[in-house]
C-alpha cells in the first residue's frame, strides 16, 4: 500500500476519515465511527428523492476525472422508466501509476460499500457491482469481507434496514487494458464483451448495463456520499472550492517523495506539491504532469492553478486519475511525452479510427523527433492531427490521449523545436 | 480474467416498458428501425443545412437526412443496426454544441439546427480518411491501368483473352478506347512499363494482346460481316446533333461515344479521307490503312456517324456556319500539324523538309519526289522522326542519319530505335544542329553542322538538359534534312470572322477546360492534341472519350460544373497505386511477337510484325496476375477518398517530401502500416484483411443479425483488426456462408468468391430425404415434389433433375468478372438503389454483353441477395425442371 502523506491540520478529512482504523473490516468499529449512519438516514429520513436532492445540493462531482454532477446522474437514472436499474462502482483504477482508488478501498471498504448502497437505494436499483482489477486480490478480499459483514448486519441484502428494499452488492473483477476505466467500456466488459466504448448520448444513466439505466460512479465519489448524507450537504459544500466542493485523493510523485493525500478541491497546485517535501537543492522543477498518462504538462509558473476540474481543464490538464507528478530539470520532456503518447496509442481499444490510427501517428511523430528525423512540417502536423482527433473523439480516452503532446507543445515549445538535437544519451527520467 | 455479470433472467417484460429493456443491438433495432415504428409516431421537424425536413420522433439525424435525400458519409453504419460510432465519418455540427456529434447515434430533437457540410466537419472527415489510407495497405487499380492515359480495364480484357473470348475482350477494351487494333499497333504502351508481372519475370505484352483480340473481331467483320461489339447499350436517340471537327483518334473516339449516347454526329475532315495523323502521320508498315484503320473506323460508321471530308475549319466553313446548320454542339479536335522551327541559320534552304509533310506524301503510298539515293538527315527523337527515318530507308535513301540532342534512353521513341538501326539507320545521340550548310550557287542543302551536347542538370521533364559543348562541332554532309522536332496546332482560324469566342493559350494551344472541355464559346468544346499539344494516340483517344462525356452532358442540359466532381469519380485516380506484393508465380517469360527479318522489311510497307498464334495469345494473357481490387466501383472508402480529395494530387504541396508520394498509403500521416495475409480458405467468402478499415460492420451484422458471431475486434491499439477468433480460418468458425459480411463490407476486405459448380452426382442409395439440399440449392435444381411432402417422395421418381442441373449455365470466372465489372447493371439487377444523380450521363445503363448470359448474374452465386434466389430459375432455360 502506498504511503499516506501528512496533510495540513486544517484540511477536511472526508474520504480518509476512518483511515486510521486498526482493522478496516471491523464493522463494529466502523459503525461506531459513523459507518452506515448515512444509509440509515437516507432510508429513514430522506427517502430516495430526498437523498438525490441532498447529493445534488452538496455539489458533489464525479471523481473519475470528468467532474459530472453526481446528483444529476442519479436523477437521470431514477427518472428513466425501467424494470431494473444498476449501480456500478468504478474501482478499476486504470492508471497503473496511481493507487488512489485501491488505497481507499483497502483503508475504508465500508465507505465505498455504504456509498454504493445509498446510490442503489436512491435510484431504485436492487443490484450493484463494485468493479475491481482482478490482479488486486487484496482489494477483492477486503471488499468481499466488508460486504459479507454488512450483509450479515442487515445493511445490505434483503429488506435493507426495514425499508422493504433489496440491495445486493457484489465485487466483480475485470482485467484488461487502460481503456476499462472509461465507464461505457467498463460496462461492456461487465457484460462479457470486448471493452470498447459506446457513443454518448445515450448516457449510461439512461441506457447502461444490459440496456438498463446504470449509475457508474468512481469509488471516491461513492465514498463521499455517506459523509454527505450523514453530515449534511451544507457541511460538504463548505469544503473544497465553490464549484467543486469536497476532497479528492491525489497520488503525488516528486523527486523528494511519493504518496497519497486527501486534498480539498481548489487547493493551489503549489500546495499539493508541497506535500511531497522540498526538492533537493541541486534540482529545480521543470514541469508538473497532472492527470496521469493522458494528463497535461503544466509549467512551473502555472503552480497557482487551483486543483479542480474547471481550472485544470482551462490550464490544459485534467484531474484524471488524481496523479500529480513533479518533473525535474534532468528530464527530457520530449522523452516523457513520447512515453505517454505511446502508452495512450498502445492502449487504444481500436474501435474509433482516428484514435486507433491517429494516436499511433502522433506517437510516430514523437519517435521521429527522438530519432532526429523530424520533418519541417511535423510540428504543424501534430497540432492539426491532435485537434482533429480530439474534435471527432468517441470517448474520453481518445479526447485526452493527445493532451501530453499538445500541452507539452503549448508550454514547452522550445523543447519540441525540430532544430534541437536529441540528447546524446538519455538521462534518467524523473520518476 | 474478467468476471462478468450474468444477463438478467428473461423475466416477462411489460409491454409498456419495452423501450428500455433492449439488451442487444438487435433488440434495440426493433425499437429504433422505422418499419417497426408505428405510423402514429409523432413527426418532428429539424433544420438541416438551412432546409427544414421532417422525420419521426426517435430517429437519428442520419436516418432523417437519408430519408430526405441528404447525403452524410458513413463507413461503419449498417442500416440494419443502430449506429456504431466507430468511423467518425458522419460527424455533423449541431447548433449550440461544443463537440460535433455523430449523426448515426444522435437522436433528433425538434427544431435542432444541423449543418452537414461545414468546413470543420469536412476537414474532420478528410483527416479521418487520410488516417485510414495511411494504414490501407491495398490498391484500387493495377498499375498498368493507372498508367494508361485512357485507363483501360487491362486485367478485364486479359481475363477474357485467357478464355479465348476475343469478342468480350474487345468489348471490354472498347469501353474506354474504340480502336483496339489501331492502338495495338501504334500505342507506346506505357502500361507495360508498370506491369507487376515484371517483378516475377517479364511484363505482359498488353498491347499485343489487345491487338490480337481486336484483329479477330476485325477479321470477323471483314470476312463474315459480323458487327463489332458495342461496349454499352446504345441509348435512345436524343435528337441532338453534334459536330466533330477532325477525324483523328480524338475526334473519332468522341464521335463513337457520342453516338452510343444517342446523339447524331457529323464528323468534318479537311483531308480527302478520315484518319488524321493515323492516316497521314503513321506509315503503312506500322498501321495498315485499309485492313486496320479503315476497318476499325467502320465500327464508328456503323453506329451512324456522318462523315464530311474535304471540309476544313477556317478553310471551308466557320463555327458560325455550324451553328447556323443547327448543330447543338461543336467539338474541335483538329490536332497539331504545324511543325516547330529549329531557329538556326539556313533552315529555309531548299532540301529542308517538314517531316510531317514528308510523311503525308509517303503514307499516301506515293514515293516522295527524288528521295531514292539521297543522303538524308532526320533531326528529332520522337515517333515522327522514327517514322521519317524508317520510311526514308524504305524509299531507297542511300544514307539515313538520325540525330537527337539527348541521350538514347531519353528518347520518346526509344523502343523503336533498335528496329530502325537494324533496318540501316545511323543514329547519333547528344548532338544538336547549329546551322544548315547550303551550296551558295544552287541554294541546295549540302550538309548540317552539329555540336555535341553534354548532359546537364535534370529539367522539368526529369531528363537531363543538353548543353552545347564548345569546340565539338562536326558536319554531316547530306542532300535532305527532315525536321521532326515536334508540332503545334494550327490556330489561324481563331482570328477569322465567324469563329469568334474561342481563344488560344500562351503556349499557342486551344484554350479549353481540362475536365469540361469548354472553350470560351458556349457549346464549343476542344479536345485532343489541339488542347494538350502533340501527344500519343492513346492520350488523344482518352481526351476524345472524356470530351464526349462533357459534350453529352452539355447536350442533355446538365450542369457542367457538377460534372466536374462526377468526372473525377468516374475516372480512375492515377494516384491509387498498387503496392501489394505479388504472389509466388511460376516463372513464364513473355510470348513475343516475331518480326520479319530486317533486310526483308526495310524495303517493304507490309506490316513487319507477325501476329500471335491463338495459343500464344491465350498463353500470354493467362500470365496476367489480375491485380485489380474486386471491390472497385463498390468501395465506399475509394468513393469518399475521391470526394474528399484525399488523393495525393490534392494534398498540400508542403507536405510533399523527397520524391513525393507513390501510393495511397502515402500521405501526410504515412507511417508503419499493416500487411496481412489473404484468407481464401473459405469456399464462398474471400478475406483480404489488408483492405480492412476496422469499421466493425461484419462483426456486428454477423453477431446481431445472423447470430453466428464469426468476427470481432482482435488485439489492441494500432494493431486492432476485425477478424475471426485468433485469426483462424473462416472455415473453422460457425460461418453459415450467408454472405452478409461480404455484403456489408464497405471495402474489398470481404468479398464473395466466384462459385464454380462442378458436376454433382447424387448417390441416391444413401439419401435420407432430409431435404437440406433442397433448402440450400441456390439454383433450385433440387426440389420437393409438387403435391407430396418431401418425406414421402418416391424414390422411383427422383426429384433431383440431373439433366436440369447439368443444363444450368454455370457460373464461371468469366461471368463473375463480367458481373463484377459491370457494376451498375449488377447493382440494378440486385435491386440496389443507385443514385442516378451520382452517375455520369455516359456510364453504362445496362450491358449488352453476351446474350447467353443475359438473364444471369443477378441474385445468386455471390450471396448478396437472399430473398431473390428464385431469380436463378430463369437461368434454367429450355432444359429447365418444370
Amino acid at each position: 500500500m502506498a504511503t499516506l502523506l501528512r496533510t495540513p491540520a486544517g484540511w477536511p478529512r472526508i474520504l480518509l476519515a476512518r483511515a486510521a482504523a486498526k482493522d478496516p473490516t471491523d464493522l463494529d468499529a466502523a459503525v461506531a465511527d459513523g459507518a452506515f449512519a448515512g444509509l440509515r438516514r437516507a432510508i429513514r429520513d430522506l427517502g430516495p428523492a430526498g437523498t438525490i436532492a441532498a447529493i445534488s445540493g452538496s455539489g458533489l462531482r464525479g471523481r473519475g476525472g470528468a467532474g459530472f454532477p453526481t446528483g444529476e446522474k442519479w436523477r437521470m437514472a431514477a427518472d428513466t422508466d425501467a424494470d431494473q436499474r444498476y449501480v456500478v462502482a468504478n474501482g478499476y483504477g486504470a492508471d497503473p501509476a496511481s493507487h488512489t482508488d485501491r488505497t481507499l478501498m483497502l483503508l475504508d471498504p465500508y465507505a465505498v460499500v455504504e456509498g454504493v448502497a445509498i446510490a442503489a437505494f436512491a435510484i431504485g436499483a436492487s443490484e450493484a457491482f463494485i468493479a475491481v482489477r482482478a490482479e488486486h486480490g487484496d482489494v477483492v478480499a477486503r471488499l468481499s469481507a466488508a460486504i459479507g459483514a454488512a450483509s450479515e448486519a442487515g445493511y445490505l441484502g434483503t429488506d435493507v434496514l426495514g425499508s422493504g428494499r433489496d440491495i445486493d452488492v457484489s465485487v466483480r473483477t475485470v482485467q484488461g487494458a487502460y481503456m476499462l476505466g472509461e465507464e461505457t467500456v467498463l460496462l461492456k466488459a461487465l457484460e462479457g464483451k470486448r471493452g470498447q466504448p459506446e457513443q454518448r448520448p445515450p448516457h449510461p444513466a439512461r441506457r447502461g448495463l444490459f440496456g438498463r439505466p446504470t449509475v457508474v460512479n468512481n469509488v471516491q465519489t461513492l465514498a463521499a456520499v455517506p459523509w454527505i448524507v450523514r453530515e449534511g450537504e451544507d457541511a460538504f459544500s463548505s469544503t473544497g472550492s465553490t464549484h467543486a466542493p469536497g476532497t479528492v485523493l491525489v497520488q503525488l510523485r516528486t523527486p523528494s517523495g511519493d504518496g497519497i493525500a486527501e486534498v480539498p478541491l481548489g487547493t493551489p497546485l503549489r500546495d499539493v506539491l508541497k506535500l511531497g517535501g522540498r526538492l533537493p537543492a541541486d534540482r529545480s522543477l521543470k514541469a508538473v504532469l497532472v492527470g496521469g498518462p493522458s494528463g497535461g504538462l503544466l509549467p512551473p509558473d502555472a503552480l497557482d492553478t487551483p486543483y479542480d476540474f474547471a481550472s485544470l481543464r482551462d490550464a490544459g490538464a485534467h484531474l484524471g486519475s488524481g496523479s500529480v507528478v513533479a518533473v525535474d530539470d534532468r528530464t527530457d520532456l520530449l522523452e516523457l511525452v513520447g512515453v505517454l503518447t505511446r502508452f495512450c496509442a498502445n492502449e487504444a481499444c481500436g474501435k474509433s479510427i482516428p484514435c486507433r490510427i491517429g494516436t499511433k501517428r502522433l506517437a510516430e511523430i514523437v519517435d521521429r523527433r527522438e530519432a532526429g528525423l523530424l520533418r519541417p512540417v511535423d510540428a504543424q502536423l501534430a497540432t492539426d492531427l491532435a485537434h482533429d482527433i480530439a474534435a471527432s473523439a468517441l470517448c474520453d480516452h481518445e479526447r485526452l490521449a493527445t493532451l501530453p503532446l499538445t500541452s507539452g507543445m503549448r508550454y514547452f515549445g522550445s523543447e519540441f523545436d525540430p532544430e534541437r538535437r536529441p540528447r546524446p544519451a538519455a538521462t534518467e527520467a524523473s520518476r | 480474467m474478467t468476471d462478468t455479470i450474468a444477463r438478467p433472467e428473461g423475466r416477462p417484460v411489460p409491454a409498456t416498458s419495452a423501450r428500455t429493456n433492449a439488451d442487444s443491438l438487435a433488440e434495440r433495432l426493433l425499437e429504433t428501425q422505422s418499419p417497426q415504428r408505428p405510423q402514429s409516431t409523432p413527426r418532428i421537424r429539424i433544420e438541416v443545412d438551412g432546409r427544414v425536413v421532417e422525420g419521426f420522433e426517435g430517429q437519428t439525424i442520419l436516418e432523417v437526412c437519408r430519408d430526405n435525400g441528404i447525403e452524410i458519409p458513413t463507413l461503419c453504419y449498417e442500416p440494419k443496426l443502430p449506429g456504431f460510432g466507430a468511423c467518425r465519418m458522419c460527424v455533423v455540427e449541431v447548433e449550440g454544441e461544443e463537440h460535433p456529434p455523430i449523426s448515426c447515434s444522435r437522436t433528433c430533437e425538434p427544431d435542432m439546427k444541423v449543418q452537414t457540410q461545414t468546413e470543420e466537419v469536412r476537414r474532420l472527415r478528410r483527416t479521418n480518411l487520410e488516417l485510414i489510407f495511411s494504414d490501407h495497405n491495398a490498391y484500387c487499380l493495377p498499375p498498368c491501368q493507372n498508367k494508361c492515359p485512357s485507363h483501360i480495364d487491362i486485367p478485364g480484357f486479359l481475363k477474357a483473352n485467357a478464355e479465348a473470348d476475343w469478342r468480350e475482350s474487345t468489348r471490354i477494351f472498347k469501353r474506354t478506347i474504340p480502336f483496339p487494333s489501331v492502338l495495338g499497333r501504334v500505342c507506346p504502351a506505357p502500361c507495360e512499363e508498370h506491369c507487376r508481372r515484371d517483378e516475377v519475370d517479364e511484363a505482359i505484352a498488353i498491347r499485343d494482346s489487345h491487338r490480337y483480340a481486336g484483329d479477330q473481331v476485325l477479321k470477323a467483320q471483314l470476312d463474315d460481316d459480323v458487327d463489332p461489339p458495342v461496349p454499352f447499350e446504345r441509348q435512345v436517340r436524343s435528337g441532338r446533333r453534334a459536330a466533330v471537327i477532325g477525324s483523328g483518334p480524338a475526334g473519332m473516339s468522341a464521335a463513337y461515344y457520342l453516338l452510343i449516347a444517342g446523339h447524331d454526329v457529323t464528323v468534318f475532315e479537311r483531308d480527302p479521307a478520315p484518319g488524321g495523323m493515323l492516316r497521314y502521320g503513321i506509315p503503312q508498315y506500322r498501321l495498315p490503312k485499309v485492313e486496320v484503320l479503315e476497318a476499325e473506323y467502320e465500327s464508328v460508321m456503323r453506329l451512324g456517324a456522318r462523315m464530311v471530308t474535304n471540309a476544313g475549319l477556317g478553310r471551308d466553313f466557320t463555327l458560325d456556319d455550324l451553328t447556323n446548320q443547327g448543330f447543338d454542339s461543336v467539338l474541335v479536335a483538329i490536332g497539331c500539324y504545324d511543325t516547330n522551327k529549329l531557329g538556326i541559320p539556313g533552315e529555309d534552304a531548299d532540301g529542308v523538309i517538314d517531316g510531317l509533310e514528308y510523311l503525308r506524301t509517303a503514307t499516301l503510298g506515293l514515293p516522295y519526289p527524288d528521295h531514292a539515293g539521297k543522303r538524308v538527315v532526320v533531326i528529332g527523337g520522337g515517333f515522327t522522326s522514327m517514322d521519317c527515318s524508317r520510311t526514308s530507308v524504305r524509299q531507297g535513301a542511300s544514307d539515313v542519319t538520325l540525330v537527337y540532342r539527348r541521350d538514347m534512353k531519353d528518347m520518346p521513341a526509344a523502343d523503336e530505335v533498335h528496329e530502325a538501326i537494324e533496318e540501316g539507320v545511323t543514329a547519333i545521340f547528344q548532338a544538336g544542329p547549329v546551322r544548315v550548310i547550303t551550296d551558295e550557287a544552287s541554294g541546295k542543302v549540302t550538309g548540317v553542322e552539329f555540336i555535341r551536347m553534354a548532359l546537364g542538370a535534370p529539367d522539368a521533364s526529369g531528363r537531363r538538359r543538353p548543353e552545347p559543348a564548345p569546340g565539338t562541332e562536326f558536319t554531316i554532309p547530306c542532300d535532305r534534312v527532315l525536321l521532326a522536332i515536334g508540332q503545334g496546332p494550327e490556330l489561324d482560324w481563331l482570328a477569322a470572322p465567324g469563329n469568334e469566342g474561342p481563344a488560344a493559350t500562351k503556349q499557342r494551344r486551344l484554350k479549353a477546360d481540362a475536365v469540361t472541355f469548354e472553350t470560351d464559346r458556349p457549346g464549343v468544346f476542344g479536345t485532343g492534341d489541339v488542347r494538350i499539344g502533340a501527344a500519343t494516340v492513346v492520350q488523344a483517344v482518352a481526351e476524345g472519350r472524356r470530351a464526349a462525356y462533357a459534350v453529352d452532358a452539355f447536350m442533355k442540359g446538365l450542369d457542367l460544373g457538377a460534372i466536374r466532381t462526377r468526372q473525377t469519380l468516374a475516372e480512375p485516380q492515377p494516384e491509387f497505386l498498387s503496392i501489394v506484393p505479388f504472389t509466388a508465380e511460376i516463372k513464364e517469360p513473355r510470348y513475343r511477337m516475331q518480326a520479319m527479318p530486317a533486310e526483308e522489311r526495310n524495303h517493304d510497307y507490309v506490316e513487319y510484325e507477325l501476329p500471335y498464334t491463338p495459343a500464344a495469345a491465350v498463353a500470354e494473357s493467362t500470365r496476367c496476375l489480375q491485380c485489380t481490387c474486386e471491390a472497385i466501383g463498390f468501395c465506399d472508402l475509394r468513393r469518399l477518398g475521391i470526394e474528399y480529395g484525399t488523393t495525393l494530387k490534392t494534398l498540400e504541396p508542403q507536405f510533399h517530401q523527397g520524391a513525393g508520394y507513390r501510393s495511397i498509403t502515402e500521405n501526410r500521416f504515412t507511417g508503419i502500416n499493416h500487411d496481412y495475409i489473404r484468407d481464401d480458405s473459405h469456399a464462398f467468402i474471400l478475406r483480404e484483411p489488408s483492405r480492412c478499415i476496422d469499421c466493425g460492420r461484419c462483426a456486428n451484422v454477423c453477431a446481431e443479425v445472423v447470430g453466428a458471431a464469426c468476427y470481432d475486434f482482435m488485439r489492441i491499439g494500432f494493431d486492432t483488426l476485425v477478424t475471426t477468433p485468433l485469426d483462424m480460418s473462416l472455415n473453422d468458425t460457425p460461418c453459415v456462408s450467408c454472405g452478409r459480411c461480404a455484403e456489408t463490407c464497405p471495402t474489398g476486405a470481404l468479398m464473395p468468391k466466384p462459385r464454380v459448380l462442378q458436376k454433382y452426382e447424387v448417390d441416391e442409395s444413401r439419401c435420407i430425404l432430409c431435404g437440406i439440399c433442397v433448402d440450400a440449392c441456390p439454383y433450385d435444381a433440387l426440389r420437393d415434389g409438387a403435391d407430396i411432402e418431401l418425406a414421402h417422395t418416391s424414390r422411383t421418381d427422383p426429384v433431383i433433375d440431373l439433366i436440369a442441373l447439368a443444363a444450368i449455365d454455370r457460373e464461371t470466372e468469366v461471368t463473375y468478372i463480367r458481373r463484377e465489372r459491370d457494376w451498375a447493371a449488377r447493382a440494378a439487377a440486385d435491386g440496389r438503389g443507385i443514385d442516378t444523380s451520382r452517375l455520369l450521363p455516359m456510364l453504362p445503363p445496362a450491358i449488352g454483353g453476351v446474350p447467353s448470359h443475359g438473364g444471369h448474374g443477378a441474385g445468386n452465386g455471390h450471396g448478396h441477395d437472399h430473398g431473390d434466389g428464385h431469380a436463378a430459375v430463369a437461368a434454367l432455360g429450355p432444359g429447365g425442371h418444370e
